[in-house]
C-alpha cells in the first residue's frame, strides 16, 4: 500500500521521472508532427479521384485501426527495423535514439490512421458551396483547400484532434516495452531498485495528468480564438 | 458594345444517373457582350445547370462551351501555330464572376478578407491595392462600415451584396447569377436587385437565373425560357412576357405572374 516512506524512497529516483517526462514529451511531439503530416496525405488520398490512391489509403486506415498498437510497435521494432543499424547516440544525454525512433514511427503510423479519418470528416463537413465560390473566383484546387476549406475544417475538428493528441501522450507509454526510457520505464526502474511500485505509479499518473490536462486546455483556447466568425 | 459573341454554348447535354435524367438536353445559346440574359423556367428545368456549366462547376456530358475562342470543356486545344495548349479553367473562371443563391461567403474571414483573398492569391495584387479596391466597391454598395465584420453579422441582403462585389473584385467580363434573391427575405430582395440593375446599366454582361419576373422584364434585354432541359423560347422581354408562343411558357407565366 501507499506510505510516506514509499514516496520518500521513490522520489529519490525523481530524475528518472524527469527524464521520462522529457522523453514522453519528445515522443508525443514527434508523433504529432509526423502523424499529422501523414494523416493529411492519407486524408487527401482517400478523397482523391484515383481508385489506386483511394484503395491504398483505405487499406492503410483499416489495417492500422484493426490491429493493436503494441503489435504494430513490435512489428516496427523487431521486424521492419530489425536489420537496420540506427545511429546509437543519446538525445539530451539520456534518450536512446535507436529505441526512440521506432517508437515514433509506430506511434505516427498508428495515429495517422485515426487522424486522417478525423481530417477527412472535417473536410467533407464543409459545404460544397464554399469550394464552388472559391473556384469560381479563379482560385485553384490547392488554394481553395489551403485558404477556404482547411481553415474551416480544422476549426470544426479541433476538439477531435485535441482528443487524439491527448491519446498520443497516453499511448506513448507503450514504448516502454521496446526500451524507450519514458515515464513508465521510470516506474519499472523504481520497482526494480526499491521493490515498491504503488507510489511510483501514482507519481507517473500525476505526471501524465500534468501533461494531458494543459494540452487540452491550450487547444480549447485556440478553438475559442478560431470561432470568432461564429459569433454575431 | 452589344453584339460581339462572348460565350457560345453548342449542343450542351448533361445527363445524370447514367443517362436516365437529362438535366440539359441539347442546349445551344450565345451570350453577347453587354447582354443581360435572364433565364426563367420551372424548377428542375435545367436553368441552374446551364448557368453552372458556363464556368464548369457542372461538367457537361456532351457539347462545347466557347469562351475567348477556346472550348473550355476540353482539357487542351491547338493554337494558331498548331502547338497544344492546356486549358486552364482557373483563368477562365477568373473572368466569370458568380453569385450563388446561398451567398457562399467565407465565414472564417471578415468581409474585407473575403474580398481581397482571390485578387491577392490569383492576381497577385498587393494587399494595399486590393484593400483600396475593396473599400471603393464596398462604398458603392453602401457597406464600407462593415469591412471588418464577419459574414454571420450581416443580413441576407447585405451578404448577397458582398458576394456580388467580391466577384467584381476580379474584374470579370461576365457575371453569372444563380437565383441570387431566392434565399432572401422579401424585404431584402430589392436592395440586391438594385445593385444588379446598376451593374447592368454600366454595361456588364450578365446571365441571371431568377424567379423575379419584374427584374427580367425591366433589366433583361433577352429572356430565355427553359423546361425539361431545353430552351423552349427566347425573345426580348416585352415579347416573351406579353406574347408568349409556347404553351409551356403560357402555362408557366399564368402561374407566376
Amino acid at each position: 500500500m501507499l506510505s510516506i516512506e514509499g514516496f520518500q524512497k521513490t522520489l529519490k529516483y525523481w530524475t528518472m521521472f524527469e527524464e521520462g517526462l522529457v522523453c514522453t514529451v519528445m515522443l508525443s511531439l514527434f508523433t504529432v508532427l509526423f502523424g499529422f503530416i501523414l494523416a493529411m496525405i492519407i486524408a487527401l488520398m482517400r478523397m482523391s479521384k484515383s481508385h489506386i490512391l483511394k484503395g491504398v489509403s483505405s487499406v492503410y486506415v483499416e489495417v492500422f485501426r484493426a490491429t493493436p498498437l503494441m503489435v504494430q510497435l513490435f512489428i516496427v521494432y523487431h521486424v521492419l527495423l530489425a536489420d537496420i543499424d540506427l545511429p546509437t547516440f543519446k538525445m539530451f544525454g539520456f534518450i536512446r535514439f535507436e529505441r526512440f525512433i521506432p517508437g515514433v514511427i509506430a506511434l505516427s503510423l498508428n495515429s495517422a490512421a485515426y487522424l486522417s479519418e478525423i481530417i477527412r470528416s472535417g473536410i467533407q463537413s464543409i459545404d460544397l458551396g464554399q469550394t464552388e465560390a472559391s473556384r469560381s473566383l479563379g482560385m485553384s484546387q490547392w488554394q481553395t483547400m489551403q485558404h477556404v476549406v482547411l481553415p474551416q475544417a480544422i476549426k470544426n475538428i479541433l476538439p477531435a484532434i485535441a482528443n487524439e493528441f491527448v491519446t498520443i501522450i497516453k499511448e506513448s507509454s507503450i514504448c516502454w516495452t521496446i526500451g524507450v526510457q519514458e515515464i513508465m520505464s521510470a516506474v519499472n526502474s523504481v520497482k526494480a531498485a526499491t521493490f515498491t511500485i504503488a507510489e511510483a505509479l501514482i507519481i507517473a499518473a500525476c505526471v501524465y495528468f500534468c501533461l494531458t490536462f494543459p494540452t487540452s486546455k491550450i487547444i480549447a483556447y485556440f478553438e475559442r480564438r478560431m470561432s470568432r466568425g461564429d459569433r454575431r | 458594345m452589344t453584339g460581339d459573341k462572348l460565350i457560345e454554348v453548342k449542343n450542351l447535354k448533361k445527363y445524370y444517373n447514367k443517362g436516365s435524367l437529362h438535366a440539359l438536353d441539347d442546349v445551344s445559346v450565345n451570350i453577347n457582350k453587354g447582354d443581360v440574359m435572364v433565364v426563367i423556367g420551372p424548377s428542375g428545368s435545367g436553368k441552374s445547370t446551364l448557368l453552372r456549366s458556363l464556368n464548369l462547376l457542372e461538367v457537361p456530358t456532351e457539347g462545347s462551351i466557347w469562351f475567348h475562342g477556346v472550348d473550355i470543356t476540353k482539357k487542351k486545344y491547338k493554337d494558331e501555330t498548331g502547338a497544344v495548349v492546356k486549358v486552364n479553367i482557373d483563368t477562365h473562371r477568373e473572368k466569370m464572376g458568380m453569385v450563388f443563391q446561398h451567398f457562399n461567403l467565407f465565414p472564417h474571414k471578415t468581409i474585407l478578407d473575403n474580398m481581397i483573398l482571390a485578387p491577392m492569391k490569383v492576381k497577385k495584387m498587393s494587399k494595399q491595392d486590393a484593400t483600396e479596391k475593396a473599400m471603393s466597391l464596398l462604398k458603392r454598395v453602401g457597406l464600407e462600415d462593415r469591412a471588418d465584420a464577419y459574414p454571420i453579422q450581416l443580413s441576407g441582403g447585405q451578404k448577397q451584396r458582398i458576394a456580388i462585389v467580391r466577384a467584381l473584385m476580379m474584374d470579370p467580363e461576365v457575371m453569372l447569377f444563380d437565383e441570387p434573391t431566392s434565399a432572401l427575405d422579401p424585404e431584402m430582395v430589392g436592395e440586391v436587385l438594385e445593385v444588379m440593375k446598376e451593374l447592368a446599366t454600366e454595361g456588364m454582361t450578365m446571365v441571371v437565373v431568377t424567379h423575379e419576373m419584374g427584374f427580367a422584364r425591366e433589366v433583361g434585354n433577352r429572356v430565355v425560357f427553359m423546361a425539361d432541359g431545353k430552351i423552349l423560347e427566347e425573345a426580348a422581354p416585352e415579347k416573351l412576357f406579353d406574347h408568349p408562343c409556347h404553351p409551356r411558357l403560357q402555362d408557366f407565366l399564368s402561374k407566376v405572374l
